[in-house]
């Protein structure tokens, strides 16, 4: 199942842009049009987390009995697998796990000592990110992003759907394009002085505030790249769509509008291969979403107590998730590409950084998995103390990653195959 | 990997394999009541006592020795099943762990110092480019959330670098440039007075809520939708405007009538800020008149508060209506008001000088900066610019970079402007600029004034400070003092209460859950913004009169407005404008444990636990914070059906004696706390949704039922056992020394970015002596603390 080093090679340095349909072509992508096709993956966070009994199957395996939030993805059986049982080793009870949800550093706490480790689509974007116009994108429903450098630091999300299609897929006038390309330039004459200056500063620190202007050097390092990259791209067309740009869903409540903006950007930004990873935290607010029939803020739904009035807005709201889900795996698996379609190259990772949302917990994290090329069709039960890192190894893996290892993991998920 | 490495330790022979082995006394003692249980294949607590080295310059390590330490001297280890070991050994281990910790802490100082290099978070970011340009601008949205460590988002350790904020730095500096550096001539200053009868609002509105009169508009509705966006306030530059508008009580028996005034861009999903709750006299119109920024096509919102519902209103018609309304005669702006054209943003950067026209394709009259002496001109800008960005006295060394963007850009047939501009972008973005610059060893007079103005006003030092640090007076004592004094009396310091105070109590989580509204029908927005604003004024009048620090567990005051003190009982109050009260005893309210804001940010909008809010109160007030929870262990689940309490079902976790040697720490004080619901009010019972007795209140029945009885009584380590929170308090407050080294503990990380550690111990400790003969006054502790060695060394 692991890619050899020179197949990911070849998969890789030439398939630059795979825009079919709704797209112009490029000569690059003509000509990539023979390579393998890319492999993408999106990490999705519903931050206060999913009702495990109206998700989770009674039975393990293939014939299980379908439950509540299942039955919306009904669909897409065969392309899906729900797990059960994984949580991240050393990540504790609270909100506070979030930080952790795609990077598995344990003990996130907000005390001294903690320093969070690189997210799974950060650390694929240093292999696979300079073959897209983006190396991954960070989309947010609410601001907190999901993802993490290697030096610890949170990256910053993108919140406005419209800004991010318009980066993406909207021409500027010829002179914004000309001032933009100044503005690239400007930055990377500043970076090239201020890296000199840290080197002057270091004189005479110490130990732990030498690593603070290492974190400062290599973040000039790689922004000088990335700015070069980005004037080099700035030359080039960007992929027409047919899609309108859209509008923000501005009613901060509103999980389901906020929801489907990003849904759809994945799809468009994978269909013209503008970007290979995406991560996207969902909606988890103290404020009540615009959906019938629910009438408690969603934060305090989470926190049901057990009252059953409080289940079933929660349920309500959990379903619209779902929902939702099934229609990014629909668009998915209808947009074809080069003898397939999209959903089976994109491994869609949606999930939870809580197990009980009611109680903080963060064991038997609700976990759905689908496309990607995967052996799907089954729910798997795994043991409890499986580390949530063992399903990132085959999922970074399955990007032509490779990689043996991440965060607290012992290997690669037992019992997800990859299809033949 | 990790696997293999713990089995081969298996075999490994006791400490004499190791280096770093403990002494014979110290082994002797671990052997005897430590290692029975704490060692081997499986190790309780998973601490393996026989393979812990005694390398004390190792972080992890020695941790794991200093909790060590405290679980000994705490009596919590051994076990009470255990034999005791003799007082004596006891001081001996611990002695010996806080000897060699700060040994170690000593030794790494000495190279290193105590701090770690620490960056501009965002909120020091936003104020410093503020303070540095002269602007109102908001850019800590644009950059991402700061991490935190030890309670506070200003520790270096946790604030990292990465590309990503290194390119929002860039943005952010090209934002405040445009904003500082002005290209047009001034905007013209508008006055206009309106009235409300003409809004748009107010023609189409389909409920009959507003009854329009021939001075007035009367708003009778207090549902939100029915509240006022001025169309009529639309400015199209962005400055400070002053508002004016007059409003009187309608039909409302003698009373005032309330409203709140917010300002933004009201579209939705953007963020608005509230200016104010305010009063209207019933029948004589009142003036409220305040100034605010706004940005370009901001505008202002009106709603009366406390009224009638839209449905209840609409039901009888605003016509024939007879209950009270807020009648609004009119309302005035003026603005954007300047001192000065160019304004002094501007002229901070270039002095006098003067602006040409240099027409460019979008708009012809557009001014630059010329200069007929480049090379010279630009020197001197940098020059003047550095020493502030840099927070210090710079030589040609130190701008040189900045020249060379700037030659560089000039070059490139930039004009002049555009090239400073560059070069500016420069500054903002270098490690000087966005790092602290401190050298191991005490401070430079520089260095102390940057710690000594983030301490107090999370900026950057003003040029009084700069300026004696240059005369390098600012290490001399009496000099400091009078400073902190200057600076504490200075409005600024209201950063202390924004970014320390919300962080030591958490009260930046008050929005993080919405209480639900049938179980809290009583909550609303003025009661939660009261509260918070309560514990601050509360914390500003200690802090501002030198007052006790043991205030904070135990008061006969606080400050509440007529709604706080309706939700406290407090008789009397009157008004939106927070006072100071007398709390009387039977309330059981004083000190911060018991203010609604606190009460709040330790529940979760449902249930309240006894073990958050118990960790809090170890954590944040009594200064001994429990170890993280373990791994493993299933956590309990809230239920509010009514069958069962938090306590009963907290019983069944205690006896299990792995959690009960943390849980009879934690959650004490947790159970003392019980008597306050998840939005501060007392109570004697739960609330339930699972039945119940009724429950009326004011004639009306509540949705939710009456559950079980309120059992507040626990016991503190040693016995001590109270009945209630007033008297868990008293029990506090017969170790005032331990409160005050807690805040002092909390001061001194916030004021240094990084906690105090055991190598301190002696010099927390003097600190708290030197405070103990002032009453443990707050104000004496800032002085105190400002005058430490830990503060004053990096």
């Amino acid at each position: 199942m692991k890619l050899s080093r020179r197949s990911f090679l070849r998969a890789g340095g030439v398939s630059l842009a795979l825009p079919l349909f709704d797209a112009v072509l490029d000569r690059q992508s003509r000509g990539a049009l023979n390579a393998d096709p890319p492999r993408r993956l999106v990490c999705i966070c519903a931050p206060l987390g999913l009702h495990g009994p109206n998700l989770f199957p009674q039975q393990a395996g293939r014939d299980y009995e379908s439950t509540p939030y299942l039955d919306l993805l009904k669909d897409f059986r065969d392309d899906l697998t729900v797990i059960s049982g994984l949580a991240h080793p050393g990540v504790d009870s609270g909100h506070d796990s979030i930080f952790s949800f795609l990077t598995a550093a344990q003990h996130p706490e907000r005390r001294a000592g903690f320093k969070n480790s690189i997210s799974l689509d950060q650390l694929a974007a240093e292999k696979i990110g300079t073959q897209t116009r983006f190396p991954s994108l960070t989309l947010s429903a609410e601001g907190f992003s999901l993802s993490w450098t290697r030096s610890g630091a949170l990256v910053p999300s993108d919140v406005w759907p419209a800004s991010v299609f318009a980066r993406l897929f909207l021409e500027g006038k010829p002179e914004e394009v000309q001032k933009q390309i100044r503005r690239l330039q400007d930055g990377r004459s500043i970076l090239d002085q201020v890296g000199d200056q840290a080197r002057r500063m270091q004189a005479g620190l110490g130990a732990g505030d030498r690593d603070k202007l290492d974190e400062y050097f290599s973040s000039v390092r790689e922004l000088e790249q990335r700015l070069a990259a980005n004037e080099e791209w700035s030359h080039k067309p960007k992929p027409k769509v047919e899609a309108q740009q859209p509008q923000n869903a501005m009613n901060a409540a509103d999980l389901v509008g906020k929801t489907k903006l990003l849904f759809d950007l994945t799809h468009l930004a994978f269909q013209t291969d503008s970007t290979r990873l995406i991560t996207i935290m969902l909606l988890g607010t103290s404020l009540v979403p615009p959906i019938p029939g629910v009438s408690d803020g969603h934060h305090n739904l989470s926190h049901h107590g057990q009252d059953p009035g409080k289940l079933e807005q929660l349920r309500k709201v959990e379903l619209e998730k779902m929902r939702l889900l099934a229609e990014l795996l629909g668009k998915l698996k209808q947009s074809q590409e080069a003898g397939g379609n999209l959903l089976d190259r994109t491994s869609v990772f949606f999930s939870s950084n809580l197990g009980n949302a009611s109680s903080h917990s963060c064991t038997n994290l609700p976990v759905i998995l689908a496309g990607g090329g995967f052996k799907h069709g089954q729910h798997l039960a795994v043991d409890a103390s499986t580390p949530l890192s063992n399903l990132y190894v085959s999922l970074l893996q399955r990007l032509g990653l490779e990689i043996g290892e991440f965060g607290t993991s012992t290997g690669t998920l037992t019992g997800l195959e990859v299809a033949g | 990997m990790r696997t293999v490495l713990a089995s081969t330790l298996l075999v490994l022979p006791l400490w004499s394999a190791f280096a770093a082995a403990p002494p014979e006394n110290v082994r002797a003692y671990l052997t005897g009541h430590c290692t029975k249980c704490h060692s081997g294949e499986k190790p309780k607590g998973k601490l393996d006592l026989e393979s812990l080295a005694a390398d004390f310059s190792v972080d992890a390590d020695r941790r794991r020795w200093q909790i060590v330490a405290e679980r000994v001297k705490a009596g919590t280890m051994p076990p009470k099943t255990q034999p005791r070991p003799a007082a004596g050994d006891v001081q001996m281990l611990t002695d010996w762990i806080g000897s060699q910790a700060a040994a170690a802490e000593t030794a790494r100082r000495a190279a290193h110092g105590r701090t770690v290099l620490r960056r501009l978070n965002r909120v020091e970011y936003e104020n410093t480019v503020r303070d540095l340009l002269r602007i109102e601008v908001d850019l800590k949205e644009a950059l991402p959330a700061d991490t935190a460590a030890d309670g506070f988002d200003n520790a270096g350790l946790a604030l990292h670098t990465s590309s990503f904020l290194l390119e929002k730095y860039l943005d952010a500096a090209e934002t405040a440039l445009n904003l500082a550096i002005v290209n047009g001539p001034q905007p013209p200053l508008v006055k206009k007075r309106f009235s409300f009868k003409d809004e748009r609002a107010v023609k189409v509105a389909t409920e009959k809520v507003f009854l329009a009169r021939d001075d007035d508009l009367v708003m009778f509705s207090s549902s939100p939708w029915n509240s006022i966006t001025t169309g009529q306030f639309y400015p199209q530059n962005r400055g400070i405007y002053r508002i004016r508008v007059s409003a009187s009580g309608h039909q409302s028996a003698g009373q005032p009538v309330s409203f709140q005034i917010d300002a933004g861009p009201m579209l939705m999903g953007t963020k608005n800020h509230l200016v104010g709750y305010f009063e209207a006299a019933a029948d004589q119109p009142t003036i409220v008149e305040f100034t605010d920024h706004f940005e370009a096509r901001n505008t202002l919102r009106v709603l009366p508060y406390g009224l009638a519902t839209a449905q209840a209103v609409n039901k009888i018609g605003a016509e024939k209506y007879e209950g009270p309304g807020l009648a609004v005669q009119w309302v005035e702006y003026e603005g954007p008001l300047y001192d000065q054209w160019p304004p002094a943003s501007h002229r901070r950067i270039f002095g006098d000088l003067q602006q040409a026209k240099v027409p460019i394709q979008s708009d012809r009259n557009h001014l630059e900066v010329v200069s007929s002496d480049p090379a010279s001109d630009a020197k001197e800008i940098f020059h003047r610019f550095v020493y502030r960005a840099f927070r210090r006295t710079v030589t040609d060394d130190d701008i040189a970079p900045f020249v060379a963007l700037f030659e560089q850009k000039l070059a490139a047939q930039y004009t002049f402007e555009q090239a400073v501009r560059v070069a500016l972008k420069g500054v903002l973005v270098s490690p000087e600029f966005l790092f602290f610059r401190e050298r191991p060893g005490r401070l430079d007079d520089f260095a102390l004034a940057s710690r000594l103005s983030y301490f107090l006003w999370s900026t950057m030092p003003d040029d009084e400070l700069l300026s004696l640090a240059g005369e390098g007076k600012l290490e001399q004592p009496g000099v400091l003092r009078e400073q902190v004094e200057r600076m504490l009396k200075s409005p600024q310091s209201r950063a202390l209460t924004e970014n320390f105070l919300s962080q030591w109590l958490g009260l930046r989580d008050i929005d993080f859950t919405v209480p639900d509204h049938l179980m809290y029908p009583e909550y609303d927005d003025l009661l939660k913004t009261s509260m918070v604003e309560e514990t601050q004024r509360f914390f500003e009048e200690i802090l501002k009169e030198d007052l006790s620090l043991t205030n904070f567990v135990a008061s006969d005051f606080t400050f509440a407005n007529e709604r706080l003190a309706r939700h406290y009982g407090i008789p009397g109050v009157k008004g939106h404008a927070l006072v100071k009260v007398a709390l009387p005893p039977e309330l059981h309210r004083g000190g911060v444990m018991t203010m609604g804001s606190v009460l709040k940010v330790t529940a979760n909008g449902t249930t309240t636990s006894p073990i958050v809010r118990g960790a809090w109160v170890l954590e944040r007030i009594m200064g001994t914070p429990p170890p993280p929870p373990p791994g493993g262990v299933p956590a309990i689940e809230p239920d509010i059906r009514g069958a069962t309490t938090i306590r009963e079902q907290l019983a069944k976790h205690r006896q299990i004696e792995s959690c009960a040697n943390c849980h009879k720490l934690i959650d004490p004080p947790g159970f003392a706390l019980e008597s306050f619901d998840v939005i501060g009010g007392w109570r004697d019972f739960y609330r339930t949704r699972g039945g119940g007795k009724a429950v009326v209140v004011d004639g009306k029945r509540m949705y939710y039922g009456r559950g079980k009885d309120i059992d507040p009584a626990d016991e503190l380590q040693g016995g001590r056992r109270f009945q209630n929170i007033d008297e868990f308090k008293q029990l506090l407050l017969e170790d005032k020394d331990q409160l005050a080294r807690a805040l002092a503990t909390k001061l001194l990380t916030y004021a240094t970015g990084r906690a105090p550690e055991a190598a301190d111990k002696a010099e927390v400790d003097a600190v708290v002596a030197k405070i103990r003969d002032k009453n443990y006054g707050l104000r004496s502790l800032v002085h105190e603390i400002v005058q430490s060695s830990i503060f004053q060394s990096k």
